[in-house]
């Protein structure tokens, strides 16, 4: 950790998670549902790391596969110089007290039969040898930094709001002192008042300690007060990953501008275009072949009018037939940087 | 921030007790099963002279002030028979409950839990055990446990050709559907955020399926301890009618056996004696059973 700023936390390359289905019929051959197809990215210490895209689109997946909560299929993931995938379970559980992660929904993350002081304090549990007394006295520290009284370490879940259950999660996080982080949607399923605050305890207990940020949202606006950088998945791939700044102001590829042009704008005499995209998101377990996003893509169809037939094709999208560039159907794209500002990739064919 | 300074919280088992106080029905069952509990603990104190007490100059007495309930055919009281009835009875449902629900509830939890093979051999095992009729499962196993003896040359021997075969027996057949619904409620919990926040915390899976798993299952089993006497009282009467259970003590089974000649000539009251004694019983069981689950089903809540 002393190399901190010239290494990364956590440096993920080529990470693949692939869940096997069952075909439909007794012989049909095994499919995979591709959830996250090869994903590379570096977070630094006491940094955040947004990572948006709708639902299904693997975002979930990479936090869990990180963690070891899911196998990752293939690639490589270095935290503080250490191998995640390669370490035998009795590694991976003495690293867990540096790694955590918090929940999405704050009603089915909290054990209902245990009390505060048995969820918050289960982390010590496992990597400390605190004794009953000292484990108390920590837990009702950690009540109190994340906004909860200590009087409330012998009641039990039900007993307490949605915000404050997230609360609660957070101070399970905190408990072992983890230097990474994976918040998985931590504020979609709370009131927008609510939301703040959760952010803004987020923010501060980052500052506080050094934690590093994953943070999954399906929503851009969300990210955009919280994030260092943000990386944009579809369909199991990052289609854009820049800092937030680079990102807010000059999106590039087609479906991080769909993304900004939904966040609502709480002026009602302001006239932005809401750039709609046509179709739904196509299943992983058969991805549209060369660019995922060509089937729903605004630009390509665009492109295709000024283009000759002989580069074109015309496909069936949304039960209408549209005509779109044939390479974008052909050729698959990678993460490239652009011209003038090298630190912000793209994976459009056609920018 | 809410600033209330009140320390302890209600627990669902909390919340779950005081709905069950609150229910009439439920506790009148519940007295009705305590009141049995108790004959069914000082009945064998009371009445240890029971066996002496032939007297044949009044058998067949219909009910009288001096016999309640009649007596027999040997002149013995029908009325005590019904009460040593019930220890019988009592027993063999605890007995059976003892052995089944531990066994039910570990290997339900295993086999949902861990899943893959480990599932595999627990679900076929306990699809081969309920294939067979359970009545027909209980003679064998009674006949098989016919003088064999576990733990033998130690303190603790226990004679299976007795009532500890009965019960034994009971417990082997007893526990399929507990394993099953604790299989199938596992499978559920153990892909909740909580579960998986405990094994990102470096849980082992013994200390999540010691914390998280069987606290979140155990309401089954006290439901199924409910449940699972009605069964047992049930199969101890067949198996007594049938002279392979109790063998120097009364029971209803036995009674509703010797009472089926007497019927026809008129004398009623010892086959209605076992029959209502184990209809109170049963039926109190069940409806206590139905009341439990509501009150400890948190999707009520």
């Amino acid at each position: 950790m002393n190399n901190a700023s010239a290494q990364p936390l956590l440096s993920v390359t080529g990470l693949t998670t692939w869940f096997e289905v069952r075909g439909g019929g007794l012989f049909s051959a095994k499919k995979h549902v591709r959830a996250v197809d090869g994903v590379d990215f570096t977070i630094a210490q006491g940094k955040t790391l947004g990572l948006v895209g709708e639902s299904g689109s693997g975002k979930t997946t990479v936090g869990r596969s990180i963690l070891g909560l899911i196998p990752a299929t293939g690639g490589r993931a270095v935290f503080d110089g250490i191998d995640l995938f390669s370490l035998t379970p009795g590694q991976w559980r003495g690293l867990r007290r540096r790694m955590q992660i918090i929940f999405q929904d704050p009603m089915s993350s909290l054990n209902p039969r245990m009390t505060i002081a048995g969820i918050v304090g289960e982390p010590l549990m496992a990597h400390s040898s605190l004794s009953r007394q000292q484990r108390k006295n920590r837990v009702g520290e950690l009540l109190e930094r994340v906004g909860l009284s200590r009087h409330y370490m012998n009641r039990y879940p039900h007993e307490f709001s949605g915000g404050q259950r997230q609360r609660i999660g957070i101070a399970r996080a905190l408990a072992s002192r983890p230097d990474f982080i994976v918040c998985d949607e931590p504020v979609s399923a709370l009131d927008v008042s609510i939301q703040a605050q959760i952010l803004n305890l987020l923010d501060d207990l980052q500052k506080e300690f050094g934690i590093a940020y994953l943070f999954i949202a399906h929503n851009l606006a969300v990210v955009e007060h919280f994030a260092d950088e943000v990386a944009v998945m579809y369909l199991g791939r990052i289609v854009e990953k820049a800092d937030r700044d680079s990102l807010y102001a000059r999106p590039i590829h087609p479906y991080t501008r769909a993304l900004l042009s939904a966040i609502p704008v709480p002026d009602p005499g302001s006239k932005t275009v809401r750039l709609r995209l046509p179709g739904e998101t196509p299943s992983p377990v058969n991805p549209p072949s060369g660019c995922a996003f060509h089937p729903r893509c605004p630009f390509t169809r665009e492109a295709a009018q000024k283009l000759g037939n002989s580069d074109t094709s015309l496909i069936q999208s949304g039960g209408e037939k549209v005509r779109i560039v044939t390479r974008c159907m052909k050729e698959t794209p990678k993460l490239k940087p652009l011209r003038d500002n090298p630190s912000h990739l793209h994976a459009c064919l056609l920018v | 921030m809410k600033t209330k300074t009140t320390a302890a919280g209600r627990s669902l088992w909390g919340n779950a007790a005081a709905r069950l106080r609150r229910d009439p029905v439920a506790i009148a069952c519940l007295a009705v099963i305590a009141v049995y509990i108790v004959i069914a603990v000082i009945s064998p104190i009371m009445l240890s002279h029971w066996d002496a007490s032939h007297n044949y100059e009044l058998r067949n007495a219909p009910p009288s002030a001096q016999f309640l309930l009649g007596t027999d055919g040997l002149g013995r009281s029908v009325l005590q028979k019904t009460l040593l009835g019930a220890h019988v009875s009592m027993t063999v449902g605890f007995m059976a409950n003892i052995i089944a629900i531990p066994l039910g509830l570990l290997l339900g939890a295993f086999a949902g839990y861990f899943g893959r093979r480990i599932d595999d051999i627990i679900v076929w095992f306990y699809t081969t055990v309920a294939s067979i009729p359970g009545i027909i499962l209980l003679i064998a196993l009674k006949f098989a446990f016919a003088d064999r003896k576990i733990f033998s040359g130690s303190i603790c021997e226990i004679d299976l050709s007795g009532m500890a075969g009965v019960y034994l027996a009971l417990g082997l057949i007893s526990w399929i559907s507990t394993c099953r619904l604790v299989r199938a409620e596992t499978m559920k919990i153990k892909e909740l955020d909580f579960v998986l926040a405990a094994r990102a915390s470096g849980r082992s899976d013994f200390a999540i399926l010691m914390r998280h798993v069987l606290p979140n299952v155990f309401h089954i089993a006290i439901i199924n301890f409910s449940l699972g006497f009605v069964g047992a009282i049930s199969a101890e009467v067949m198996l007594s009618f049938l002279n392979l259970g109790v063998q120097n003590l009364p029971s209803w089974g036995k009674m509703i056996n010797e009472a089926r000649m007497d019927l026809v000539v008129g004398r009623w009251w010892e086959l209605a004696s076992a029959v209502t004694a184990m209809f109170i019983i049963v039926l109190a069981w069940n409806i206590f059973g139905d009341r439990l689950r509501d009150a400890l089903d948190p999707k009520l809540k």
